[in-house]
């Protein structure tokens, strides 16, 4: 597995599509894909965003998460990093924030590499070439 | 020389900025972009005048269109910073502008016409928050804005509590 994570619009999904040389159609929007769609697939985006749909639907998601991890150990993940705001007043976007942090720590942990763009630039914070 | 550096807010990016200054001997130029409208703002350009008082800095207050100045191929310009200069950009009219594309070129003509160039940025976007469309959209532009100076820039730095951490290229100083 590989993540791929940062802030909002540093060169994540341009980076994961020019390194790991994937189509538009091999990378899948978590906004919008469904829970099966993920097992198949090479890589997924917005997987924050996932991960709040998935509360929504009221799935438990890190037990969600750690099934994917399980069975499709290929996938390249990428996911904002969202945690370095204030605490959210509404209790559902803290929710949110709390689940996807944790399903961060557990994609990283079963990650090779974890990488964390910043201004277009790769930081290899997990393994990988520096 | 380009630098950039970024980093969240009051994460000593401008000191380390001036820091890279020190050594420099040809005449040294800070083009500041913040518009002095209210106390907060009239406060953090006292506080920065401060920092700057002694170093030999001659000032330049342009809050758009920074490609309009002329510099001399020795002078060596500090630019702070881009999230103000993007935002006087985006919301002068009443219709929303995008400008990442045209403020990168203007950076990019000024960086070969000086000597050296750092440019302070910064970094937004880690939140998780759903903004109002203007704030998204000022979002969208910064990143796409800094990925493009950093892509000319000889040297990208990330300024933690003051540290450098080094992105791209050779630490300056």
């Amino acid at each position: 597995m590989i993540m791929i994570t940062g802030g909002a619009y540093q060169g994540k999904k341009a980076y994961a599509a020019e390194r790991f040389g994937l189509s538009p159609e091999e990378m899948i929007d978590g906004t919008y894909c469904g829970y099966t769609e993920l097992i198949n697939a090479k890589c997924v985006y917005n997987y924050h965003e996932f991960i709040k749909k998935l509360l929504k639907n009221g799935e438990d998601a890190v037990q969600y998460t750690t099934e994917l991890c399980d069975n499709n150990s290929g996938l390249i993940v990428i996911m904002d990093e969202i945690g370095s705001g204030i605490i959210p007043l509404d209790r559902e976007e803290r929710s949110w924030r709390e689940v996807t942090g944790r399903c961060g720590c557990i994609i990283a942990e079963r990650s090779d590499e974890v990488i964390r763009m910043i201004c277009g630039i790769p930081e290899m914070i997990k393994g990988g070439k520096k | 020389m380009t630098v950039m550096i970024t980093g969240g807010s009051k994460c000593g990016k401008s000191s380390f900025a001036e820091r890279i200054f020190d050594n420099i001997k040809s005449s040294k130029i800070y083009l500041a972009t913040m518009k002095p409208y209210g106390e907060e703002a009239e406060k953090a350009i006292e506080r920065h005048r401060i920092l700057r008082a002694g170093k030999g800095f001659e000032t330049i207050e342009k809050y758009t269109d920074i490609s309009e100045l002329t510099f001399d191929n020795m002078d060596s310009v500090l630019l702070e910073c881009i999230g103000n200069l993007l935002a006087n950009e985006m919301f002068r009219n009443e219709e929303i502008e995008l400008c990442a594309d045209k403020i990168a070129d203007e950076i990019k003509q000024i960086s070969t016409k000086v000597n050296n160039l750092v440019i302070v940025t910064n970094q937004v976007g880690s939140d998780g928050m759903d903004y109002q469309e203007g704030t998204e959209l000022y979002i969208s532009e910064m990143g796409k804005l800094n990925q493009k100076i950093a892509s000319i820039a000889d040297t990208v730095i990330e300024c933690v509590y003051g540290i450098p951490v080094i992105l791209k290229g050779e630490k300056p100083c």
